[in-house]
């Protein structure tokens, strides 16, 4: 765990940007997973609880999955918090990290999990490609936003240290 | 019979096992009540709201017992498993039952077995986080997916047995995740965070399994299978993000008072006084 050299620096110097990035892409991650959760799986009922074709090792990798997302949740907020508390926060790393963390999680989830493991469809009873495309081009967006705003963040406190 | 064990203490009464949880909780939770009196007559703190924890918890004990659950069969008896397994040992540990023993008994023959037995060996394998998961998880996995489950409804000592054992699996398990209490050997974060992960995974994955396929030998509804199996997966959800937010919030206490010794070692170096009104120091 990386601390700052002085715990008592001024507030806006001891800022870990890495770790702030890290620490908000797993809360993106987590979030996405849940919201996938509740609203394709609660709420639309588009792909189900349990799809009865699925093997043994992709239903204990779809629990590990979900406890994972839970747990990762949990985390998340801590060291959020943490870095708050000892003012190491810096808010655009925060920001770039969370979307790119959501946008990894939904494109992993949407080759890995629909394609690779076939875990579930994003749909049933219809033809699944504009479902498949939605669902990975959302999470190239959500990337390439992250990506831009990474860069935004890293460019302004090179100036800021420059300065 | 369709594995219904829960009914049988609506049809005839509570049973002897049933008498045996009510009273036991009672007993217990009073002793608990006593000794935080004891401890802050005597002038120390000691929250509130571990009693309210632990008396909810020893409650929760006492209604799956005697209580009337909704549902079908199979629900009432996985609302009664959650009751039993997962939320009450949650809160009984959170009260730090053995902190306050240790704390309330008077130096004696009591107190220092209780101390012996704390940090004994076979306390310390036990409290290996990994051995308490298998023993709670893993027991879940022989209980639906073996005739075990089928036959506790036909006996009742068999029934008073399995959620004995279910209730002992659960405390444990939630004692070695939470870690509150002083024990012979202290599992650092990674060995409890992996654990809660693989139990959880394993919790979930069983619950899918019961969605699809009933335990052997009983032949419940679909519809009480699926409410069933849905309220073990979303229930379990639960306490596991509340055993997570226990195991976080520790650590972050823990941070915290590392940061603030850091600080003051750091100013005592420097030969300076520590800044009285540093916002970031917290307390």
């Amino acid at each position: 765990m990386s601390t700052p050299a002085h715990p008592y620096t001024a507030p806006g110097t001891g800022r870990e940007p890495r770790r702030s990035m890290v620490v908000c892409g797993v809360i993106g991650a987590a979030v996405t997973a849940a919201l996938d959760e509740i609203v394709f799986h609660q709420i639309l009922h588009w792909h189900h609880f349990y799809d009865r074709s699925t093997p043994g090792v992709g239903l204990l990798s779809d629990g590990l999955l979900h406890t994972a997302e839970l747990l990762a949740l949990v985390a998340g907020f801590f060291l959020y918090a943490d870095l708050r508390r000892r003012r190491a926060l810096a808010p655009a790393h925060a920001l770039a990290g969370l979307f790119l963390g959501a946008g990894a999680f939904q494109l992993i989830d949407g080759i890995v999990d629909h394609k690779l493991l076939r875990l579930h469809q994003v749909r049933y009873g219809v033809d699944v490609t504009p479902y498949d495309w939605a669902w990975n081009l959302a999470g190239l967006v959500l990337l390439g936003v992250g990506g831009a705003l990474a860069v935004r963040a890293a460019r302004r406190s090179r100036a800021r240290s420059v300065a | 019979m369709t594995g219904s064990h829960g009914q049988h203490g609506a049809a005839m009464g509570p049973g002897a096992g049933e008498l045996i949880a009510v009273v036991g909780a009672g007993l217990v939770a009073c002793g608990y009540l006593l000794a935080a009196r004891r401890l802050r007559r005597r002038g120390d703190t000691w929250s509130p709201w571990r009693d309210v924890a632990f008396g909810t918890g020893a409650a929760g004990v006492v209604w799956a017992a005697v209580g009337p659950l909704p549902g079908g069969p199979f629900t009432a008896h996985m609302g009664r498993h959650l009751l039993v397994g997962m939320a009450a040992p949650l809160l009984l540990v959170l009260a730090r039952p053995l902190t306050l023993a240790l704390r309330s008994l008077s130096p004696g023959t009591a107190r220092r077995w209780l101390l012996a037995l704390a940090h004994s060996r076979p306390a310390g394998w036990l409290v290996f986080p990994p051995l308490a998961a298998l023993l709670d998880v893993g027991g879940l996995w022989v209980l639906y997916r073996t005739r075990l489950f089928a036959g506790m409804g036909h006996e009742p000592w068999l029934h008073a047995l399995v959620h004995a054992h279910v209730l002992a699996a659960g405390l444990l398990f939630a004692f070695t995740v939470c870690r509150l209490d002083p024990v012979r050997r202290r599992w650092g974060l990674t060995v409890r965070g992996t654990t809660l992960l693989a139990a959880g995974a394993a919790h979930a994955a069983l619950a899918k399994t019961l969605y699809a396929t009933a335990p052997p030998g009983t032949s419940f509804t679909a519809g009480d299978l699926h409410a069933g199996s849905q309220l073990m997966y979303y229930g379990g959800d639960l306490v596991e993000a509340a055993l997570a937010a226990v195991v976080a919030a520790s650590w972050y206490r823990a941070a915290g008072r590392r940061q603030r010794r850091r600080a003051s070692a750091d100013w005592a170096y420097r030969g300076c006084a520590r800044p009285a009104d540093s916002g970031f120091l917290g307390r």
